[in-house]
């Protein structure tokens, strides 16, 4: 079981580089994480895996946009939620992993057809800490009853999770004891954040049926 | 007014979080009022008026946060969303809780800054190299106030 930090933005779209941040990583609790761009450094001591955001307005964009190479090339495929003919469109597609920015879709707008999809298609539901963590007030109010909502509908229809912190520096960067501090607040037990956090090994390198090669 | 006797009195826990980015200077009322901030829009008035949170003491790059025992996880947790202090971005690591600050200052390893002479280029920017131990690389911009910060790697800066 690996732990795994399923969103960093490294150097230059934030201001630490990939090596830096796997080094933090590292020293907070993680085995792995993955980073959002080119990460073309491998260091070593934590695996970085590579991961591809896809932010677009139609299941159509989508589509057309999972056959990018650079879309091909990574290890995990994001998608940022939209409204809720888009995410139940988008949870259906074969190589869309991870369904993403949940906290800034309108409410309801992952239901329990797309929860239900996701569930038969292994999609998992990205929870990130960095609305938890930055913002403040009405805004984050409404992050957590997002999560909140995510999580009934999880526990009810079975889909994976995912834990990022989507930090563009180590100073956004948390461990994992603080992740699942922040993660209580919404209701969210130890043990599910301890599969939330190993759930992207699984979903990287999913268990598939043996296949026979002559 | 006689103090309370020791059965008597509230009893306490300690908080020690190591401040981030090193060697950043902060001023004791300031990460006060930062700490009370993130606690208070989290929990609320209520709650952080019973927690009762305090900044003991602030130096060598850690902070000491006193507060009501059993109030420590969700003072922890507050301490995760502390982001910035007075204008400066920060992050707190939390160390160790503990009933003494003595067993806190055990805890405490002083950070080891290596120079701040040598100096690079990156794009337009000149920037300040401060070194410190794993090979980790603080890049510091060149000016007085609202200097930009690079968090780079010893194998980072070979590569440019």
């Amino acid at each position: 079981m690996k732990i795994t930090d399923a969103g960093i933005r490294p150097y230059p779209a934030g201001d630490s580089t990939v090596a830096r941040m796997a080094l933090e990583a590292a020293g907070l609790g993680f085995d792995s994480a993955v980073a959002i761009g080119d990460a073309v450094h491998r260091p070593p001591g934590i695996e970085i895996l590579r991961g591809a955001v896809i932010g677009a307005a139609s299941v159509k964009e989508v589509l057309k946009r999972v056959r990018d190479p650079a879309v091909r090339r990574a290890d995990i495929v994001y998608v940022d939620a939209g409204d809720t003919s888009f995410n139940r469109a988008v949870v259906s597609i074969k190589e869309v992993n991870v369904v993403r920015s949940i906290h800034a879709a309108r409410r309801n707008a992952f239901d329990h057809v797309a929860a239900r999809t996701a569930a038969e298609q292994g999609v998992a539901v990205d929870i990130s800490m960095a609305p938890i963590i930055h913002l403040r007030g009405t805004k984050r109010q409404r992050a957590l009853q997002r999560y909140a909502d995510v999580l009934s509908l999880q526990r009810r229809y079975g889909f994976p999770l995912t834990i990022s912190s989507g930090a563009r520096s180590i100073l956004g960067q948390r461990s994992v004891r603080e992740i699942r501090g922040l993660c209580a607040l919404f209701g969210m037990t130890g043990t599910e954040v301890t599969e939330a956090l190993a759930s992207v090994g699984w979903i990287a390198e999913p268990h598939r049926p043996v296949e026979v090669v002559k | 007014m006689r103090p309370r006797p020791p059965a008597m009195r509230t009893k306490r826990r300690y908080i020690l979080a190591r401040i981030l980015p090193y060697g950043v200077q902060v001023d004791q009322k300031q990460m006060y009022f930062a700490v009370i901030e993130a606690a208070t829009s989290l929990f609320g008035d209520a709650a952080v008026g019973l927690a009762q949170p305090a900044v003991v003491f602030c130096e060598g790059g850690y902070v000491v946060v006193r507060c009501r025992r059993g109030a420590e996880n969700d003072i922890a947790v507050a301490l995760a969303t502390v982001t910035s202090v007075a204008d400066e971005r920060i992050a707190l690591r939390t160390v160790a809780t503990s009933g003494t600050i003595h067993a806190l200052r055990r805890r405490m390893k002083p950070s080891r800054r290596h120079s701040g002479d040598e100096e690079v280029k990156i794009g337009e920017t000149y920037f300040a190299v401060y070194r410190y131990p794993r090979q980790k690389v603080d890049l510091v911009e060149k000016g007085i106030k609202h200097q930009k910060s690079l968090f780079f790697t010893e194998a980072d800066l070979e590569e440019r």
